[in-house]
């Protein structure tokens, strides 16, 4: 799944809001990988953006029970929810 | 649109003002500076003040947001000690409803029931030395042993702490995980571990002790946990939701006692040859007081009626919140400047309303977060 041409676009697409909308355009190296909790680039308030953000680019609703650390950590994981929800 | 209540609504208000002006109102006494005080709690928790919105089921009145709000207002205004209001506020909306909404069945049968009818008080410890507007940043830790987690850490700031029985209690579990790593437990006053501080001294709000709170390898069972591992903020976000409509109309009642007041003493001190309300710099300041507590009072209304639809009220319960705490300082400060030096003094019952007013823009997040929070929702 991790290398399918749908999972690469949200994964950019996601990238790209993080960057602009969160990030500011600040460059710290933001790749798949990057600790987006630990650094403290999602917080509570950005949270609820984003899932604002996922749902109208996505159309998919992200459900409460899902929105956990492990699918926060970084944009793989959360990559990874959103391509499971879109099914 | 219907600006109506219901007989019902009008009926519940009717008996609650009553009930509160016969018990905790009148100029023989002044209401601001005594302690807390049980029996003043068990007359409100006999009226059914601590559990309003708790489920019929576990023993509450299971009243919705915009019904607890209006009854909440009635002991705001009939009630001259806003101590005791705020903390059975605090007592319902920090600590209740995030068991109502968060515990698991055997937990809410263990303590609802007890907490609905007043019986046992409640508290909710969130606030550290380092962590206040910057909630999420809490250091107080939890790890699961077995059945139980372990808890250290300290809480700088617990109303209700010294004489609650149940206090909820926010740790994280993992900081790396920030928002997403905080968990919320129910911990009770007897556990081996958990020590109170001595009660804190405060300008306003005597009636509502408060102190600090410390966790030494405090052993919880895992059924006191409130929702899931890292759900913390969110049962923390929605007990926000309820402080900051709901234990406003509070001080939406305490504002409308407080224009009463003014109005009362504008009509009868006379200066210059007239009342003083006919000189028009008083007559404006006392339409102004009105216009806010007005537009608080709809601004809180609409959010609870939002919440009750299942809409989204971020915004709305934000601005709610900003509107009366911000009136709420203002008039306090108008009432007394309207009263001249009788508004100074101590034993007519106008100046501890500003004294008790100035939290109201700190606590439940302050007026700048309320801010952020609208600004946010704007799109910013
Ligand atoms: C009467 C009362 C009752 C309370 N009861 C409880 C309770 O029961 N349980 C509990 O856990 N806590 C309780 N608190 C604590 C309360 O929640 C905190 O005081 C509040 O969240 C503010 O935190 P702080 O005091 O650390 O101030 P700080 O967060 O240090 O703020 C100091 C100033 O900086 C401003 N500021 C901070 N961050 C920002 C920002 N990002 N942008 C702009 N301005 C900012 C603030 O608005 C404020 O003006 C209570 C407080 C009061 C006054």
């Amino acid at each position: 799944m991790s290398n399918s041409p749908a999972t690469h676009d949200i994964e950019q697409a996601l990238k790209q809001y993080v960057a602009r909308e969160i990030l500011d355009g600040k460059d710290i190296g933001l790749d798949a990988d990057t600790p987006l909790l630990e650094w403290g680039v999602i917080n509570s308030l950005e949270i609820a953006r984003l899932l604002g953000f996922v749902r109208e680019q996505f159309g998919v609703v992200v459900p409460l029970e899902s929105v956990t650390a492990e699918h926060f950590k970084d944009l793989r994981a959360l990559t990874g929810l959103v391509a499971s929800l879109k099914g | 649109m219907d600006f109506h209540w219901s007989e019902s609504q009008d009926e519940l208000y009717r008996r609650a003002l009553e009930l509160a002006r016969r018990h905790f109102a009148g100029p023989s006494r002044v209401w601001a500076d005594h302690a807390f005080d049980r029996a003043h709690w068990d007359i409100c928790a006999e009226f059914g003040l601590m559990g309003l919105c708790v489920p019929e089921a576990h023993g509450g009145l299971g009243l919705d947001a915009l019904t607890t709000a209006r009854v909440v207002e009635a002991f705001g205004r009939g009630c001259e000690d806003t101590g005791l209001v705020f903390s059975a506020a605090a007592h319902l909306f920090a600590a209740v409803m995030p068991i109502v909404e968060y515990g698991d069945d055997p937990l809410k049968a263990a303590l609802l029931p007890g907490l609905a009818r007043g019986a046992a008080i409640g508290a909710n410890a969130i606030t550290e030395g380092e962590a206040g507007s910057d909630a999420f940043a809490l250091r107080t830790e939890a790890r699961r042993d077995g059945d139980f987690y372990v808890l250290d850490g300290a809480k700088s700031y617990v109303s209700n702490g010294p004489v609650a029985d149940e206090f909820v209690v926010y740790a994280t579990m993992n900081r790396k995980h920030g928002y997403l790593g905080i968990t919320a437990f129910v911990v009770a006053r007897d556990t081996p571990g958990l020590r109170l501080g001595a009660p804190l001294a405060k300008m306003g709000l005597k009636s509502s002790p408060a102190c600090s709170l410390y966790l030494e390898n405090c052993r919880v069972p895992v059924g006191r946990r409130l929702g899931r591992e890292g759900q913390g903020g969110a049962v923390f976000q929605a007990s926000m939701q309820w402080e900051r409509s709901c234990l406003f109309a509070g001080y939406v009642g305490m504002m409308e006692r407080q224009l009463e007041q003014a109005v009362e003493y504008a009509r009868t001190r006379r200066q210059g040859g007239k009342p003083i309300g006919k000189h028009q710099a008083v007559a404006h300041r006392l339409a102004d007081m009105k216009l806010r507590l007005e537009a608080a009072r709809l601004l809180l209304y609409r959010a609870c009626w939002l919440r009750d639809r299942g809409e989204p009220a971020v915004a709305a319960v934000s601005l709610a919140k900003l509107a009366v705490s911000e009136a709420a300082r203002q008039s306090s400060l108008d009432a007394i400047q309207l009263h001249g030096g009788v508004g100074f003094a101590a034993d007519y019952n106008v100046e501890h309303m500003l004294r008790d007013s100035v939290p109201a823009t700190l606590f439940s997040g302050t007026s700048e977060i309320q801010r952020d929070l609208v600004a946010r929702e704007l799109g910013l």
